[in-house]
């Protein structure tokens, strides 16, 4: 347990190329260019604006996910309900929006504030009940996608189209000008990376949530409130899941019960590759940003390189090991 | 602090008390009686107990809108029962056995698990209650139990697509001086809907296209590429299908085969042949805005099923139409077949149309009870 800090302090004189750049991060960011340019090189279909508008279309709530899941894999927890739980607050909102006229702003508050409380549930569970955090939330992920199921009677909800009233959402991501589609959205990604970023690095809870998952017991006894620091990062875990449901609404024009089972791999994938570490207390919210976009750009890529499904599996599972064992051969390399 | 987690865990069951009281309205399983007035006499008091996959599916409302039409045309009484999810395969299974112990005079059967109900059919058979099943067969069922079956035919709900696709992009082909691209996205290469629907549209196409002198070339999924009789040369063909398969059944990745195809320079046309991946074509259009009423426009775009997206692409034309299928028929054809039996006549499996809707028709009285949201 102790090493995990050491790491962080250890072989600041001799430090090599990569960790001055910024250790895995500099890397994934390399494989996220090289994987851009050889899908462009490899496919004349790829290389188009409306690719990369699509791509960054479906990695909103990909990196929303992913934002939020880091903070309880730094713990070394992990939340597995928030793939589920996307789909089920936007179910709920949406609901609200289509069949009782709620106003959106309204449906998109309650979608959040859902995903609040499940963030609340999951934590009570895990840090005061000490359910192991795979066993807690891989219930509230089966309580999530029944309940979508049930609020919504097993109807499809579209949230309303960006002509309809009360579409305003769907410019939130994506706004027309002049017949092109600007994806403003990324934008509102990039503030929030550094929104969290600065949270994880230089706020009590994100420090905290760091401690905690290098040494629990140490942060304890230095008298931290660590119960309350450890249920606080699976709420920021389900304040950006709800946000990823928003996100997810804005984009894709049905939210069909029943799905979102393997959307939080994605996320958890994308955290693992940007250098967050499943054992927890180590991690950052820019490197899972990067992980985020691997798999964003595999998903997108593969198909446009003329692979069929199973290849895509197979080549995405490649990778994942292969940006994994970079980060444990480095680590190994550091412990010596 | 144990009275603190006692009162954030009450607090959280609150929340969850009143999350599931907001959809408690709509999950508990429901049961409705139908009967037609002054039926007695010319239907002889038939009872007929329907089983349904799910009580709460659009799709299914549809058919029980069917079952009650037939019932009330016959003059007989129905009881239509189901779970509340389609993978709730106990609960029917309970359903139909309790079906059963009503004693009924025949029992309409849309069963979750083809599995599953073979035990119930049996003691259906012993008490000599006649099933007939629809949307879905049972094939391994016990001899005799199950009298006929009303499903759609998927090969032919497939073609249904091939033969509208054509009509609108028939010409375009005839005159095309230059190899053309079809693309049509299946959700799976596994399921027998699924893939039966996929071939019917590819042989369709593929008769259609050769019958006017052209030639075809399939590619893409291995899976439906191997199927194709006598299949073409990719770099010699006049017309091109692709078939792509995404690698989950999500939108996302529906979207993602579909812009691949969508984005080629050569492509006309492309087929989302279920919800989801029809969905998918009109995700992959919302950043590529080549959908259109012809191939000289921009590319040609078909749906199936229905649900409100799809409904709201058809009618303002983003899509050129789509295929449904006939749950309300299903229903329909299901108690007539028993009321067949009880009156002692034969009965025979039909496979049910699937129908083609457009921005033109899908308000007519034959079709918008098809279209559920």
């Amino acid at each position: 347990m102790a090493n995990k800090t050491v790491s962080k302090t250890a072989g600041t004189n001799n430090r090599s190329f990569i960790d001055r750049m910024g250790g895995q991060k500099f890397i994934v960011i390399l494989i996220v260019i090289a994987l851009f340019i050889l899908f462009c090189a490899m496919s004349p279909q790829f290389r188009k604006y409306t690719t990369v508008v699509s791509i960054l279309d479906y990695s909103y709530y990909i990196a929303l996910m992913a934002i939020g899941v880091t903070f309880p894999l730094l713990t070394a927890g992990v939340d597995l309900s928030i793939g589920t739980g996307l789909i089920c607050y936007s179910l709920i909102g949406g609901y609200l929006i289509v069949h009782h006229d709620w106003p959106t702003g309204a449906g998109i508050l309650v979608t959040i504030l859902i995903g609040v409380v499940f963030g609340v549930i999951n934590g009570c569970l895990v840090a005061l009940m000490d359910l192991p955090a795979f066993l807690a939330t891989l219930c509230t992920c089966m309580i999530t996608r029944g309940l979508g199921s049930i609020v919504v009677g097993g109807y499809g909800i579209p949230w309303p189209t960006a002509t309809q009233p009360g579409g305003w959402f769907r410019n939130i991501f994506k706004i027309q000008m002049d017949g092109m589609n600007i994806p403003i959205g990324f934008l509102w990604i990039v503030l929030l990376v550094i929104i969290m970023s600065f949270v994880l690095n230089h706020t009590k809870v994100g420090r905290y949530t760091l401690a905690i998952g290098s040494n629990k017991e140490a942060t304890r006894l230095s008298g931290v409130n660590v119960k309350f620091y450890h249920v606080f990062a699976y709420v920021i875990c389900g304040f950006f899941t709800g946000l990823a449901a928003i996100a997810y609404s804005a984009i894709f024009p049905t939210v069909q019960p029943g799905s979102g089972a393997g959307f939080e791999l994605d996320a958890i994938g994308g955290a693992i590759i940007g250098g967050v570490s499943m054992t927890g207390g180590v991690g950052s919210i820019t490197g899972t940003f990067a992980g985020v976009f691997v798999i964003c750009l595999l998903k997108t890529g593969l198909p446009f390189i003329g692979l069929t499904a199973n290849w895509q599996q197979i080549i995405t599972g490649l990778v994942l090991i292969a940006s994994v064992l970079i980060d444990i051969l480095n680590r190994k390399k550091e412990g010596k | 602090m144990k009275k603190k987690v006692l009162a954030v865990l009450l607090g959280g069951c609150m929340v969850a008390g009143l999350l599931a009281g907001c959809g408690g309205g709509s999950s508990s399983t429901a049961s409705t009686d139908s009967s037609s007035e002054g039926s007695e006499g010319g239907g002889g008091g038939y009872h007929f107990e329907v089983v349904v996959k799910s009580f709460q599916s659009t799709y299914w409302q549809a058919a029980i809108t069917g079952v009650k039409a037939a019932a009330d045309e016959l003059g007989v009484t129905v009881n239509t029962t189901g779970p509340n999810n389609e993978s709730d395969i106990a609960d029917q299974v309970n359903m139909l056995n309790n079906a059963i112990n009503q004693n009924p005079d025949g029992i309409a059967l849309a069963a979750n698990s083809q599995d599953a109900v073979l035990e119930s059919l049996q003691s259906a058979l012993d008490a000599g209650i006649p099933v007939v099943c629809f949307d879905t067969g049972v094939p391994d069922a016990p001899e005799g139990s199950v009298y006929a079956t009303m499903a759609t035919d998927n090969e032919a709900a497939g073609a249904v697509a091939a033969e509208n696709m054509y009509e609108v992009i028939g010409d375009y082909i005839k005159n095309a001086t230059e190899p053309v691209r079809i693309g049509e996205v299946n959700q799976d290469a596994t399921s027998a809907n699924i893939s039966g629907r996929g071939m019917g549209f590819i042989n369709k196409m593929k008769e259609l296209i050769e019958a006017d002198g052209k030639t075809v070339a399939v590619i893409g999924n291995q899976y439906y590429v191997d199927q194709v009789e006598n299949n073409g040369d990719e770099g010699s063909a006049d017309v091109i299908i692709e078939v792509a398969v995404p690698a989950q059944t999500t939108v996302e990745l529906s979207a993602t085969e579909a812009s691949n195809i969508m984005n080629k320079e050569d492509t006309i046309a492309i087929f989302g042949s279920n919800q989801v991946t029809a969905e998918g074509v009109l995700t992959a259009n919302q950043n590529l805005s080549v959908l259109a009423a012809t191939p000289d426009e921009g590319i040609v775009g078909v749906g199936f099923d229905a649900g409100a997206t799809i409904k709201a692409a058809v009618a303002d034309g983003t899509l050129v139409g789509a295929v449904t299928q006939a749950p309300v028929d299903q229903g329909k054809l299901a108690i007539e077949a028993l009321y067949d039996i009880c009156e002692g006549n034969e009965v025979s499996d039909v496979a049910t149309d699937a129908y083609w809707y457009d921005a033109e028709n899908m308000e007519e009285d034959t079709i918008a009870p098809n279209l559920y949201d």
